[in-house]
């Protein structure tokens, strides 16, 4: 079992999770077993090879999509059978989201995209505005509020993608392979961003195929068929 | 939240061009044509509705004969009005309504005006208690203060009287009998059954009975059926018992009556306009068949516009992924889809509602109506807020669902099946399809039964012949006709008292040898003279015609329906007695249809006169200015009163179907309109295909597949889905033309081949559709769409 450094609290405890995907001839087993924890604070880095279950794995942490078997603790709540609703409503007040393809709504602006989670949790609209503009600023994007994705480099939309996954202040990042769209100027800042995030406390779960960006981790998780085979203590 | 919805929704609207067009432009021709149909039947079945007592008045129909030779007939002898009032329960008012065909001029001052036939009436002095029509001026109660007061309404007096106040002013009708304006009516509304220009009192038509003939008085003449008669009956009356205590009645009055013929029944006045006196439907099946139609627009505008939002929600996935994923509920995803509906609606609704008011006039022209589209109108918006519904749960309710119903991360990889979607937006466009070609079928024959009216070989010939009604003419007959044939450009007149194109009367007033006592016979009586037959080319089967010697009057020629339904055998030389005169057979024509096609040809007698009120001229297509002047000619010489007026056989005979021709022409539209829409969303459709399939097209291209291959691949799917619609669509189409045709009794075939063609059509139309989108598709560099991932 792998356990977390930071034992000042435990976010999350997964024990024995399983996950298959059936066609109607084949059946893949995604997540084998798969048991680890992570702790309150911690920064840990998932890698592995193509199809060795990250994907998966980040999906079920995330709650967009349940484990088959096992058990899946979030915050001392067992999780693993909630149903869609509740797991939504977990998801939207505790963890934030992050992609290689930034994921930003091309109809949107840059402040429409990064209110849009307030808007949801019923964040009432003057509070909305102030909060926007907190995280824009702390981006650094403040200056590019009124314009559409399409009109910002790379660059400039992760930095959108991680305003709007931090403006609710989550416990929990997600972030899936965060810089593989970017050059390495702009991976580094972003990379500068999440360890900027996780020194003010929050949670970050990092999938990457990048050793460099892994080493801004504190805890490297590597997986292999479903399974976590090694795990590294970054120093 | 809700400015949030609305910006989404309307920058989705901006930022897809292509299929915001094709959605509002088919929601709004949709909403629009619906909706003009729809006031169509709203206004049809509104007729008469405006009486308060709509309710409490009934029009008594009167059943003559029985079996294969019985009828229904929309008038009554008036004395059933005078004992319905006092011998029978339940009976509250009647009123009698008679066309007057007395006079044809009126003249104030030197002002001289024509009132056409028909728009002349005698009344009761219940009419105006009874009825809603309202006296703007003038005393309902006693509406005609002596038997030389008229009543005009508003239009009639303008003609006549200008602005000034027409009561007390005097009319005098062709030149001999002068009439006061007692009364000023308003106008009859557009959507009333009985209508006119001037109203006289029944007490003239009372005193037209001398007591010399053979009816004494009105109110014993059970014998004409001329009277439109209106009881009101009290709301818990029995309108069955009031019928038969009118029978017998009848029965009890006139001597020697079958007991077949004058059997009474009430017809609601609410269905006077939609249905025929003996019950069955007139107008009410077109009314049902449009109502269908409009339906039929709507529902195809609604899947196109379900159709294009569930097959672009796919594409949308993206979007809707990343939203779920940063927190929205599937609440958020609903309202956020309903907002882009109700907004399309909105812009949609606002078009159509413009689109209206543009072709309300034209609309109104080929209905011939007088329609207004009234936005404050509660119809109107009942088939707003239907279709509204129906859309709005179709197509919002659905992608919501699906799309909230998918893996978002899944989604966001471009890992979606749409196998089920698709299947469902497949049976829609089956659906589409196969309404626009029943309505393709329906168009092509209802306009071949138009063509076969139009080309049907009567039985005579009323090509170039020109009607004129002879007044002073007639008894300087024989003089004008001979000037006429003088004329190059006349090659025929002669004269007759019954239409050959519309027969109206017919009289039961018959007997001969072997007529069995119980059998009523009706049958159309043609007085004519010696060139009749001639003239309109009605061919002999036996015997001869008249040749204008003394002894025709006592001839009689017949026509073969009559001589087989009265069943006399070798009739030439056969005695026969219509009316008072006793003659004998001396010819039998061919049948020919002097009546629209929709009624059998029934029995028919020509006797001799040698003039009557109708004067015959025929001419050539090329001569007929000339051939009318001539007529006119004599015309200003004995008939300086009357407007001159002619009518060709032609017109008249077309008249008799305008009411086909106008839902020709209304269908013939509509049925276009359906498969434009339908074509419109097969277009974003395939549009769709080619769009999501671009990955595809650029594999099989890379591989080597041709324009030619990738066109067949993108084409074969959706031509499939015509077929079954074709399939669908034939039979029911099939049933329900033959169904239409059944009120004909002369109609076209129906032939496997017309089903043929509306398939061809329309998969020609969707061939050229898609073929645009997958040629293009096809010819997409492959370099270009592969990076596109």
């Amino acid at each position: 079992m792998l356990q977390g450094m930071f034992q000042e609290g435990q976010m999350i405890k997964i024990t024995n999770l399983e996950k298959f995907y059936r066609t109607e001839e084949v059946e893949t087993i995604a997540l084998n077993k798969l048991s680890m924890e992570v702790g309150t604070g911690e920064f840990v880095a998932i890698m592995g090879p193509s199809g060795c279950g990250k994907s998966t794995l980040l999906n079920i942490l995330g709650m967009l999509d349940d484990p088959d078997d096992g058990s899946y603790v979030f915050n001392d709540i067992e999780v693993a059978h909630f149903n869609e609703r509740k797991r939504a409503d977990l998801r939207k007040h505790n963890i934030g989201f992050v992609f290689q393809s930034f994921n930003l709504i091309d109809e949107l602006t840059v402040f429409e995209n990064v209110e849009l989670p307030l808007i949801y949790t019923g964040v009432p609209a003057a509070e909305r505005v102030k909060r926007v503009e907190e995280v824009l600023d702390k981006m650094q994007i403040m200056h590019r509020r009124n314009h559409y994705p399409q009109q910002l480099s790379g660059g400039q939309q992760q930095r959108v993608a991680i305003a709007r996954a931090v403006v609710n202040k989550p416990k929990l990042i997600l972030a899936d392979e965060p810089t593989g769209n970017l050059d390495s100027t702009n991976g580094n800042d972003v990379m500068e961003l999440l360890t900027d995030l996780n020194e003010q406390g929050t949670t970050i779960i990092m999938v990457t195929h990048s050793e460099h960006d892994a080493r801004y981790s504190h805890r490297i998780i590597r997986l292999l068929d479903g399974q976590a085979v090694v795990e590294n203590i970054m120093v | 939240m809700l400015r949030n919805y609305i910006t989404t929704a309307w920058r989705n609207l901006v930022n897809k061009k292509f299929y915001s067009a094709i959605n509002i432009i088919g929601l709004t021709i949709g909403l629009a044509v619906g909706m003009l149909i729809l006031i169509w039947v709203k206004d049809e079945l509104s007729y008469d509705k405006f009486n308060t007592r709509v309710d409490e008045i009934y029009k008594v129909n009167a059943s003559i004969g029985s079996g294969a030779t019985k009828q229904v007939w929309g008038g009554a002898p008036a004395p059933v009005a005078f004992f319905a009032l006092k011998e029978v329960p339940g009976v509250v008012n009647a009123a009698r309504v008679i066309t007057s065909y007395d006079y044809g001029t009126f003249r104030y001052k030197d002002k001289l005006l024509k009132e056409d036939y028909g728009k002349l009436a005698y009344v009761d002095d219940a009419f105006f208690t009874m009825f809603d029509y309202k006296l703007l001026k003038g005393n309902a109660k006693q509406p005609f203060p002596n038997d030389q007061s008229v009543i005009i309404t508003e239009s009639a007096a303008k003609r006549y009287f200008g602005d000034a106040d027409p009561i007390g002013k005097t009319i005098t009708g062709d030149s001999k009998d002068p009439y006061t304006v007692s009364g000023v009516l308003v106008d009859f509304p557009a959507n009333s059954s009985i209508s006119g220009d001037m109203l006289f009192s029944m007490n003239v038509k009372k005193k037209q009975y001398n007591g010399k003939g053979y009816w004494k008085s009105m109110d014993e003449d059970w014998g004409n059926y001329y009277t439109q008669t209106f009881l009101q009956v009290r709301p818990d009356a029995s309108t069955k018992a009031i019928g038969d205590k009118l029978t017998k009645i009848h029965m009890a009055h006139q001597q020697g009556i079958k007991p077949t013929d004058g059997v009474f029944m009430l017809q609601p006045l609410a269905d006077i306009h939609l249905y025929k006196p003996d019950g069955s439907q007139a107008g009410m099946q077109i009314v049902k068949v449009f109502s269908i139609v409009a339906v039929l627009i709507l529902l195809i505008a609604c899947i196109n516009y379900i159709n294009l939002s569930t097959a672009r929600a796919m594409l949308r996935a993206k979007e809707v992924s990343v939203r779920k994923i940063i927190g929205a509920d599937r609440k958020h995803l609903f309202i956020q889809f309903i907002m882009e509906t109700v907004l399309c609606f909105a812009i949609a609704l606002l078009l159509a509602f413009s689109l209206i008011y543009a072709v309300m006039p034209v609309y109104n022209n080929i209905a011939g109506k007088q329609m207004h589209f009234d936005l404050l109108n509660a119809n109107v918006w009942q088939v707003i807020a239907l279709t509204i519904i129906v859309t709005l749960v179709a197509s919002s309710i659905y992608p919501a669902i699906l799309l909230s119903s998918f893996k978002p991360i899944s989604a966001l990889k471009g890992k979606i099946s749409g196998a089920g979607n698709a299947t469902f937006r497949k049976v829609l466009v089956v659906c589409q399809f196969a309404f626009s070609i029943g309505l393709i079928i329906g168009t092509l024959i209802i306009n071949r039964q138009l063509n076969y009216i139009q080309s049907k070989q009567l039985g005579y010939d009323r090509e170039h012949i020109f009607s004129v009604e002879m007044h002073g003419m007639q008894d300087h007959y024989e003089a004008i006709r001979a000037g006429l044939l003088t004329q190059r450009e006349v090659l025929g007149v002669t004269t007759g008292d019954n239409s050959v194109v519309n027969s109206g009367s017919t009289t039961g007033d018959t007997d001969w040898d072997g007529k069995a006592p119980d059998v009523s016979f009706l049958i159309h009586p043609f007085n004519i003279d010696k060139d009749f037959i001639s003239l309109f080319k009605i061919k002999f089967v036996a015997g001869a015609g008249f040749t204008g010697s003394k002894s025709d009057t006592a001839h009689f020629i017949l026509n073969e329906t009559a001589v087989k339904l009265a069943g006399i055998k070798d009739p030439i030389g056969k005695r026969f007695k219509l009316h008072d005169l006793n003659g004998i057979i001396i010819g039998i024509v061919k049948d020919f249809h002097f009546a629209s096609l929709k009624q059998a040809i029934e029995p028919s007698i020509f006797a001799y006169r040698p003039t009557s009120w109708q004067m015959y001229v025929k001419t050539t297509g090329k001569d007929a200015p000339a051939a009318i002047k001539a007529v006119g000619k004599y015309w200003q010489q004995y008939n300086a009163n009357f407007p001159y007026e002619y009518n060709f056989l032609d017109d008249v005979y077309n008249n008799m179907y305008k009411t086909e021709q106008q839902t020709g022409t209304l269908f013939n539209i509509f049925a276009c309109i359906a498969i434009f829409i339908s074509c419109l969303g097969l277009f974003g459709l395939a549009t769709y295909t080619a769009q999501v399939k671009i990955k595809e097209i650029g594999i099989r291209k890379v591989l080597g597949a041709s324009v030619a291959n990738i066109t067949t691949m993108l084409s074969k799917d959706f031509l499939v889905l015509v077929v079954i619609a074709i399939v669908i669509a034939s039979p029911i189409a099939w049933f329900a033309m033959n169904n239409w045709l059944q009120e004909y009794v002369y109609r076209v075939d129906l032939h496997w081949w017309i089903m043929a063609i509306a398939g061809g059509v329309a998969i020609l139309i969707a061939l050229a559709t898609i073929s645009f989108q997958a040629i293009k598709a096809a010819l997409t560099n492959p370099v270009k769409s592969l990076r596109s991932e």
